[in-house]
C-alpha cells in the first residue's frame, strides 16, 4: 500500500472518531455552532462539487437550503409524521433545481452567476409573499424531530442527525466523483465542447449535478428547520449562500476534505470574532461588521493566494 | 393619462441610475474582461459620502463630485485587487469583486451606520402637460444624457479613450503597439466607479440608501448591460430605460412589490435567449 493512501485512511478514521465525540463534550452555544457547522459542511459538499468538479458558479444556494427547510417546516406544521417532511427536503430542493436548471444550465461563467444570485432574490420574495408560508413573519412552532416515539428534543441529538446527514452527503459525492460519470463531469469542467464531442451529456450531467447540489441544500435546510422550528425569509439572506462559497473557495474547490476543511475553518474563524465582538465595550454594530469583513477578507485573501485552497497546502507531499 | 406619463417619467429617471451602473460594468467588462460584482457598491458609496458631504456644509455640486470621487478611488482599489495578480482569472476576479462588495458592507457600517440614509436633491416640482413632475427627475435625465455624451465623446475622440477601445477589441495588440494594458484596466475600473458613483448622487434622494442596496442595484445594472451583451455602453442605456419604465409600470399598474421579480425574470430571459443563439465553441474561444 502506498503512503498518501495510508495517511488518507487514518485521517479519514481521526476525523470520523474526533467529529462523533466533539457532541458529547461541547457545551450550549458551542454544541449548536457545531450543528450549524455541520449543516454548512453538507451544503458546502454540494457547492464544492458544483463548482470544482463541473466548473458551474452558483451564487443561489441558499435558495435550495431555504426550500429544504420550507418544505420540512409546511409538513411537519401540518400534521404530517416529520420523517417525511425531512426527507421531502431533499427531494423537493432537487426538483426546484431542475425546474431552475433547464433553463439556467445553458448559461455560463458570469451569466449563471448573476442568474442563480436572481433566482435566490426572487425565491425569497416569492416564498415572503405565500400566505402559506407565513409571509415575513415566516412558520413558528414547527414540532421537534421525531421518528415513531423517539423525539430529538436536545442539540446533541441533533449534532448526531446532522452527522449522519454529511455522512450520507460525504459518501454520496465520493462515489459520484469516483465513478465514470465524474471524470465525465471534470472533463466538462474544462472544456465542454471537448467534453461534447468525446461524448458526454454534457446538459444532463450538469443539470444531475446541479440537482445533487440542490439535493444536499435541501437536506440542510429541513434539518435546520426542525433544529431551530422557525424558518423566515429573513432567516436565509444573499450573504448565506456567499457564506457557501467561502468555505468551498477557502477549503479548496472540487475535493470533499476541502469542503469539510473550508467549513470548519471559516465557521472557527467567524465564532472566534463572534466572541471578540460581543465582548463588553464594544460597540453594538461590531458583530456584523467583523463577520462581514472576516467572510470577505478570508474569500479574496484565498482566491488570490490559495487558489487550490487549503487541502492542497496541508496535503503531504 | 397623467398618471401613466409620471409612471413613465419616474420610471426614465430610475432606468438612467441602472443605465449608468450598468455602463460601468460594460466598461470595465471590456477592457478586462472581469464582470464586477461590487459595481453596485459603489453607487452605495457615492450615495452615503454625499450624505457625509452635505453634512460638512458643502454646496451642492462640489457635494455631488466630492462623492463621485470616492466612488471613482473604490473602483481603483477594486481594480487593483482583481486585477493586479496575473494569476487571477476573469472568473476568480468576479468572486474577489463579490468578496469586496461585502467587504465594503463593514466598511459602510463603521463609516455611516445600519441606517438608510438620504439627502435632499432639486427642490420643487414644474408642471407639464398637466402632469407634476419633480425636478430631481428632471436633473436626472438631464446628467445621465450629459455624461453618456461626455462618454461617447471620450471614447471616440481623445487619446485615452481609443486607448481604452484598443484594449476591448484586441489586448494583446493593444500591448504590441505599447499601450499598457494593465493600467488601462484599472483606469477602467476608476471609470466604472465613478459612473456607478454618479448613479449614486443621483438616485440618493429619490430613494434611500443603505449599505446593502447594492445588491438590487447591481442586479438591475447587470440586467441593463446583459442587453448588449456586456459590449455596449450605449445599449446599457437603452436596456437602463426599458428596465425602469417597466419596474415603474408594473409597479404603477400592478403591485410595488412584484417590480424586482419583473426586472429579474426579464434579465433571465434576455440571458437565456442570447445563450440559446450563441454557439457553445464561440463562448469558449472569445
Amino acid at each position: 500500500m502506498n503512503r498518501p493512501r495510508v495517511h488518507r485512511a487514518v485521517t479519514g478514521v481521526a476525523v470520523t472518531i474526533a467529529t462523533l465525540v466533539l457532541p458529547a463534550i461541547l457545551r450550549g452555544s458551542a454544541l449548536s455552532s457545531y450543528v450549524l457547522l455541520e449543516l454548512a459542511a453538507i451544503v458546502t459538499v454540494g457547492v464544492s462539487l458544483l463548482m470544482g468538479c463541473a466548473g458551474q458558479v452558483s451564487l443561489g444556494q441558499g435558495a435550495f437550503y431555504a426550500c429544504g427547510a420550507y418544505a420540512a417546516a409546511l409538513l411537519a406544521t401540518h400534521g404530517c409524521p416529520t420523517v417525511l417532511g425531512l426527507l421531502a427536503a431533499p427531494v423537493v430542493a432537487a426538483l426546484l433545481a431542475v425546474v431552475i436548471g433547464i433553463p439556467l444550465l445553458t448559461l455560463r461563467g458570469h451569466h449563471l452567476a448573476f442568474a442563480t444570485l436572481a433566482m435566490q432574490i426572487i425565491c425569497l420574495s416569492f416564498v415572503g409573499r405565500m400566505p402559506v408560508a407565513g409571509g415575513d413573519i415566516g412558520l413558528q412552532g414547527i414540532p421537534r424531530f421525531a421518528v415513531a416515539s423517539l423525539e430529538l428534543g436536545g442539540d446533541r441529538d441533533y449534532a448526531y442527525l446532522a452527522w449522519g446527514a454529511l455522512a450520507l452527503v460525504v459518501v454520496t459525492t465520493h462515489n459520484v466523483i469516483a465513478s465514470r460519470p465524474g471524470r465525465a463531469l471534470r472533463a466538462l469542467a474544462s472544456s465542454e465542447v471537448a467534453a461534447e464531442s468525446s461524448g458526454v451529456p454534457v446538459g444532463r450531467y450538469k443539470l444531475i449535478v446541479f440537482a445533487l447540489a440542490g439535493a444536499f441544500a435541501g437536506l440542510a435546510g429541513g434539518i435546520y428547520a426542525f433544529f431551530i422550528g422557525y424558518v423566515a425569509p429573513g432567516s436565509f439572506p444573499v450573504l448565506l449562500s456567499f457564506e457557501y462559497v467561502v468555505m468551498a473557495v477557502v477549503g479548496g474547490l472540487g475535493t470533499i476534505s476541502g469542503a469539510l476543511l473550508g467549513a470548519a475553518a471559516v465557521t472557527l474563524v467567524v465564532q472566534v470574532l463572534n466572541q471578540l465582538a460581543t465582548l463588553p465595550g464594544m460597540p453594538s454594530y461590531a458583530p456584523s461588521v467583523l463577520s462581514y469583513a472576516a467572510y470577505s477578507a478570508l474569500l479574496i485573501l484565498a482566491v488570490l493566494f490559495l487558489p487550490e485552497g487549503l487541502t492542497a497546502k496541508l496535503r503531504p507531499k | 393619462m397623467s398618471a401613466f406619463l409620471s409612471y413613465l417619467v419616474s420610471g426614465v429617471a430610475v432606468g438612467c441610475g441602472f443605465a449608468l451602473i450598468g455602463s460601468g460594468l460594460v466598461m470595465i467588462h471590456c477592457v478586462t474582461r472581469v464582470v464586477n460584482l461590487s459595481q453596485g457598491m459603489y453607487a452605495v458609496v457615492a450615495g452615503l459620502s454625499a450624505t457625509t458631504l452635505l453634512g460638512w456644509g458643502l454646496p451642492h455640486g462640489i457635494a455631488e463630485l466630492g462623492a463621485v470621487s470616492v466612488a471613482a478611488l473604490a473602483g481603483a482599489l477594486t481594480g487593483l485587487v482583481a486585477t493586479s495578480r496575473r494569476a487571477t482569472t476573469p472568473q476568480s476576479a468576479l468572486i474577489i469583486t463579490f468578496g469586496l462588495a461585502i467587504f465594503a458592507y463593514a466598511v459602510e457600517v463603521v463609516i455611516w451606520g445600519d441606517q438608510p440614509r438620504s439627502f435632499p436633491g432639486l427642490p420643487g416640482a414644474i408642471e407639464i402637460a398637466g402632469v407634476r413632475i419633480q425636478r430631481q427627475y428632471l436633473l436626472v435625465v438631464a446628467a445621465t444624457g450629459i455624461v453618456f455624451l461626455v462618454l461617447d465623446l471620450f471614447l471616440e475622440r481623445t487619446y485615452l479613450g481609443k486607448e481604452l477601445r484598443a484594449c476591448s477589441s484586441n489586448p494583446y495588440a493593444a500591448r504590441v503597439v505599447g499601450i499598457n494594458v494593465k493600467r488601462m484596466g484599472l483606469f477602467a475600473f476608476a471609470l466604472g466607479g465613478a459612473l456607478g458613483g454618479v448613479a449614486g448622487v443621483l438616485l440618493g434622494p429619490l430613494r434611500p440608501i443603505s449599505f446593502d442596496s447594492d445588491v438590487a442595484l447591481v442586479v438591475d445594472g447587470f440586467a441593463a448591460a446583459i442587453l448588449g451583451g456586456l459590449t455596449r455602453p450605449l445599449v446599457a442605456l437603452a436596456g437602463g430605460l426599458l428596465l425602469g419604465i417597466a419596474e415603474s409600470m408594473v409597479a404603477g399598474y400592478a403591485n410595488a412589490s412584484y417590480q424586482t421579480e419583473v426586472a429579474l425574470l426579464l434579465m433571465l430571459a434576455v440571458m437565456v435567449g442570447q445563450g440559446a443563439r450563441r454557439a457553445a465553441v464561440h463562448m469558449e474561444t472569445s
